[in-house]
């Protein structure tokens, strides 16, 4: 019950604050604004691991965003098939004698860096395998810009993303450490030049979930949290962060998925410990589309390696749960995730089993388990509800009402199944933890053009 | 020669000799309107019954009998006054006629123009397949001019250039995006292109580099009209052979005359 | 049990009307959005020609008719868009006889109108296109609105509608420094919003230049970045003087930037300041003002601890002819540490641009630096590998 009653004051702080995001969404001018000088500099980190599949249409995408001043930074994270090659080919690029690499975060040896100056703001760095975070941190090592942003291979960004993003945070310059882009499911949309063309809903079951809960997560409950400064993940897929804090956490941690959930953690912790003012922002309006796996077993694995690195960091953290020197984060955000993330399957099975026994014993008790299944199930569905109208108010990136049909119908069939198959890969993901199983699971990508044939 | 081609013949000899006639008499300038309407009757009397309330306007709308175009003359009128009457009146024949689309060419005339160009004026009206009010220019004429190809992803920049430059007297071709212009280039071989660097598909300066390296006999010069006006940009624009760099907002005045100035 | 259970068949009521509800404004919504769309577009197209005639006779000296008919109310906002769509892309005389159509159209006094609107978002709406429109008249009225409002994205809207339309240097600077008084680091904002002014930019800076708000002045040094403003040198010159770390970085880089005489105490006196900033500018207008008594100064400050300091300087005696790039290779060969890994990366900058030089002069002059590249790293290319060199580095960018 808690848990359903935290849900809805977050989604209500989120409709607080949607008209808010709505005008200054459609009343900025970012034309004008991505033309001037006082834009600052942002480099774009791009890990990438075997990625030869996507990774072109991905830097093009980036090549060409609406922005001022950038450079993007691909690192090859030792990919065992043509990930470089595809790059060195396609940009025609050639090894930099004598790279200036300026930071110092520790990472796995690289082998060199790629440049052409035909593209002047094209940096590919080869380096041996080390993992995701180990790449940003080579990144980091090698980027001029004050700011960084990270952004994963097989997503593409709005050609405004970048810049809107820039706009919140020239708002607040000083106190912004970390801002957050909206991510959403790319499968079904129509794949162009490095730009979604056309936006539609993936035709796939899989994704379509993923879709939903994506939509519920990032407007109704992230906007919500921010709201309160209580953010505890910038997603992976595309965040912006200033680049001195982030190097004075010590960079991303290596060795455990959860990179993304744990740089934001340190920001927290750092900047609550030092006193400084800050916030950690997210900005619904910069929309990045990913790719979303669209099998089972590609699908679980990304789940399980979540429920993996949610753990690994919430003990890595558990001083702050309770603390009340960390504020927001260490009484509400922190034990919000240990007990309704991290321990919220145990909860609901044993209450399950709890009731199921209490119905055994009595069976003409039967409808209260009825009524205890209508209770989580519309709820949620409510939930769910609230997040599109969210969308309905101020993004509006699903334009037929068939869509919209579409949307609610598999808002509720996610409850039979798919949300249970969810707590059921939370639970494998912590025996994971346990075991120390540290894999990183299959993910295999599909080019972006196939994506584009079978839409 | 059968009589009736005769008789076709002599009816426009009088349509345009009537026209001509009609254009000596305003000496002082005038503005002449073709209007070509398909399967529509009334559209004579009701052109007619519009031109009436025009104030100071006392003609009378001639009709070639063999095509079925028809012509107005407006003493006195401006080509910018013209426009607006033409689209007034083409509001009128909608409201009036179900289904109407006509088609209307436009030019502002001091003298009387030759037999020749006013049977090109109302061929363009009668043949033209966009609904658009045309203004006769000089592009119509057939005369060399300079070709510039548009590049820009906003469609209100680029029908603004198109009608601008269309005007001045040059004949203009649109691209969406890089990768399409680089296609069209060679094909098309503009004089000049004025492009926008934030694009799709393909950033500004590689997409500048890669018009150089297109194998051409006269390679177009680079004119860039873009939002950018980040110095560093700007010098490397130039360091890559961009003949000039223009910033949005801009002043149609001024570009017209970069462009001049580019092309001689 | 029994409460518990009454409870729970409450609350599945609740949710149940709620999810109704939910769905019926879902659908209204969109099924309303849809066809508003689709009026706009057939507006669009209703006006075509309109447009067009506007469009094409935007030079001519002549006065522009108003759009013909009647119009609806959503008519007057397609046209409305289209309008400020175009001011906001043209400069000059086509700009100011769109200004002109928008008031005699009446959109200005419509939207002053809803600027005392009970709704915000009809406020802010009206504030942005009234920006849009350069309403002078709206100016006091928009400062009052942000006044009231509380910081956040509509200040800022506010701030730029303010900026656009007024006519008053006297206003603009009331609005900066009531955007400075959130205590906010908003000075590049600010200086993007100033910008947009339709008044004569230089001369407002100048003026803001000499304000007592040190706020005030950051933002006009900022907002200057890539502009010359040549009569602002001499306040300039006072500025580089100035207390406030902020202000004498950006005032060096100004000043510096305008490449005026300076004598060898006051460079020296730069090259030593505590703010890196300054140093770093000063080290890369040096390389500019081809003075040879700065080589040694620059070979000091390529072991300055700051990156941007030391990178400048290499930068610097790399334009400094033969001698300049002498003094880099020995640094490159005899250093230690970052200085010697920032002079090496420098010489790998100029070497790599072989054969891209088409003037004699600058073949010349790459000749002669390649010459003392070979006497210091040997003829065989060996030295360039592609290896990242793994000393130093620093974290001030």
């Amino acid at each position: 019950m808690a848990v359903s009653a935290l849900y809805f004051v977050i989604i209500m702080l989120s409709f607080r604050n949607i008209w808010d995001i709505y005008r200054r969404a459609s009343y900025s001018k970012y034309n004008t604004l991505s033309g001037s000088e006082l834009v600052p500099s942002v480099s774009l980190l791009v890990p990438a691991y075997n990625e030869e599949l996507t990774i072109t249409e991905n830097v093009r995408c980036l090549m060409t965003l609406n922005y001022p001043t950038y450079e993007v930074i691909v690192i090859n994270d030792g990919s065992s098939d043509r990930t470089l090659d595809v790059l060195i080919k396609e940009y025609e690029l050639t090894l930099l004698p004598n790279p200036e690499v300026r930071g110092r975060l520790e990472t796995k040896p690289v082998r060199g860096v790629y440049y052409n100056p035909q593209y002047p703001h094209l940096y590919v760095i080869d380096k041996e395998n080390g993992g995701k975070a180990d790449s940003l941190n080579a990144g980091i090592n090698l980027s001029r810009y004050p700011l960084i942003s990270s952004i994963d291979a097989d997503s593409l960004l709005e050609k405004d993303a970048l810049i809107r993003m820039a706009r919140m945070y020239m708002e607040n310059p000083e106190e912004t450490v970390a801002i957050g882009g909206d991510v959403r499911i790319a499968n079904g949309c129509v794949i162009e030049n490095g730009a979604v063309k056309n936006v539609s809903l993936p035709r796939k079951m899989w994704p379509m979930f993923q879709s939903i809960e994506y939509m519920k997560a990032f407007l109704g409950g992230r906007i919500g949290w921010s709201q309160i400064n209580g953010l505890i993940i910038v997603s992976g897929a595309f965040g912006m962060f200033r680049k001195d804090y982030v190097i004075a956490v010590g960079g991303y941690r290596g060795g455990y998925p959860g990179e993304d959930m744990n740089i934001i953690i340190k920001l927290h912790r750092y900047m609550l410990e030092n006193k400084i003012r800050y916030r950690v922002a997210f900005c619904p309006e910069a929309v990045c589309w990913t790719q979303a796996p669209d099998t089972y077993n590609i699908l679980s694995n990304q789940r399980k390696r979540w429920g993996r690195g949610n753990l690994k960091n919430m003990i890595e953290n558990r001083d702050m749960v309770f603390n009340p020197k960390y504020k927001v984060m260490g009484l509400l955000t922190m034990p919000y995730n240990v007990i309704f993330e991290a321990l919220n399957p145990y909860f609901r099975i044993t209450g399950l089993l709890a009731l199921l026994g209490y119905v055994m014993l009595d069976m003409t008790n039967w409808h209260v388990l009825l009524v205890f299944g209508l209770v989580n199930f519309l709820s949620g569905y409510l939930l769910s509800i609230g997040a599109l109208l969210l969308e309905e108010i101020a993004f509006r990136r699903y334009t037929k009402l068939s869509d919209l049909v579409k949307m609610l119908l598999f808002s509720a069939l996610k409850f039979v199944g798919y949300h249970q198959l969810g707590v059921l890969w939370r639970v494998q993901g912590h025996i994971q933890y346990l075991q120390n199983n540290n894999s990183w699971g299959t993910m295999t990508r599909q080019s972006w053009k196939d994506k584009k044939e079978a839409a | 020669m059968s009589q009736s081609v005769t008789l076709q013949r002599g009816q426009a000899v009088d349509f345009y000799g009537r026209l001509e006639e009609e254009v000596r008499e305003h000496q002082s300038g005038a503005a002449l309107l073709f209007l070509y309407c398909e399967g529509q009757p009334g559209t004579e009397s009701c052109v007619q019954q519009f031109v009436d309330q025009l104030p100071g306007v006392e003609t009378e709308v001639l009709r070639d009998e063999s095509t079925g175009v028809l012509a107005v003359v407006m003493p006195g009128f401006t080509l910018d006054a013209a426009h607006y009457q033409a689209l007034l009146l083409k509001q009128h024949l909608q409201s009036r006629l179900q289904q109407a689309d006509p088609r209307i060419t436009l030019a502002a005339i001091q003298e009387a123009p030759s037999m020749q160009t006013m049977k090109q004026m109302a061929e363009t009206a009668r043949l033209s397949i966009s609904s658009d009010i045309h203004i006769f220019t000089e592009e119509d004429t057939g005369g060399a001019q300079s070709r510039i190809l548009i590049v820009d992803q906003d469609k209100a920049v680029r029908e603004f250039l198109q009608i601008r430059l269309t005007m001045q007297g040059y004949e203009t071709l649109e691209a969406v995006d890089g990768l399409e212009a680089l296609e069209l280039i060679p094909k098309w071989e503009p004089d000049l292109v004025l492009t926008e660097l934030n694009l799709y598909g393909i950033d500004g300066l590689p997409f500048i580099h890669h018009i150089q390296q297109l194998d051409m006999k006269h390679p177009p010069k680079i004119v860039v009209l873009t939002e950018k006006r980040v110095e560093q940009t700007i010098s490397q624009c130039f360091q890559s052979g961009v003949d000039d760099y223009v910033t949005k907002p801009f002043s149609p005045v001024e570009l017209d005359a970069r462009i001049r100035r580019c092309l001689h | 049990m029994f409460s518990n259970l009454a409870l729970a068949y409450g609350f599945i009521y609740v949710c149940l009307g709620l999810i109704a509800a939910g769905i019926i404004v879902l659908f209204y919504m969109k099924i309303k959005h849809n066809a508003e769309q689709r009026e706009m577009e057939h507006y669009a197209a209703k006006h075509h020609d309109y447009f067009v005639y506007v469009q094409a006779h935007l030079h001519d000296d002549i006065k522009l008719e108003l759009p013909p008919g009647k119009l609806t109310r959503a008519e007057r906002r397609v046209i409305q868009a289209k309008f400020i769509e175009w001011i906001e892309q043209f400069k000059g005389e086509a700009r100011e006889k769109l200004l002109h159509l928008c008031r005699e159209a009446g959109f200005v006094e419509e939207d002053l109108r809803a600027l005392s609107s009970p709704r915000k978002g009809r406020r802010i709406e009206a504030a942005y296109r009234l920006g849009g429109m350069r309403a002078e008249e709206a100016v006091p009225q928009l400062q009052q609105l942000m006044n009231r409002t509380r910081y956040g994205p509509q200040t800022i809207i506010l701030a730029r509608a303010i900026a656009k339309s007024a006519n008053e240097q006297r206003q603009i600077r009331e609005m900066l420094s009531r955007l400075l008084s959130y205590g906010k680091a908003i000075h590049h904002m600010a200086a993007d919003i100033l910008l947009e002014t339709r008044l004569d930019a230089p001369s407002l800076m100048r003026k803001l230049l000499d304000d007592q708000d040190p706020g005030l002045v950051k933002v006009a040094l900022v907002a200057m970045w890539g502009q010359a403003v040549p009569a602002a040198v001499p306040t300039l010159n006072r500025l580089v003087g100035s207390e406030e770390k902020d202000v004498r970085a950006e005032a060096v880089k100004l000043y510096l930037g305008s490449n005026p005489a300076l004598k060898d105490d006051t460079i020296a006196a730069l090259m030593r300041d505590h703010a890196w900033e300054v140093r770093a500018a000063a080290a890369k207008a040096l390389g500019r003002l081809h003075a040879a008594g700065s080589i040694p100064l620059l070979a000091e400050a390529l072991k300055d601890e700051n990156w941007h300091v030391r990178n400048n300087s290499a930068e610097s005696l790399a334009m400094l002819g033969e001698q300049g790039f002498e003094t880099l290779c020995q640094a490159a060969l005899t250093g230690t540490g970052p200085a010697r890994e920032t002079a090496l990366y420098r010489i790998e900058r100029i070497m790599a641009k072989e054969g891209d030089h088409e003037e004699v002069e600058q073949m010349v002059a790459f000749n002669k630096k390649k010459l003392v590249y070979d006497r210091y790293f040997g003829i065989q290319p060996s030295k360039r590998i592609g290896t990242v060199a793994g000393v130093g580095g620093d974290y001030t960018a």
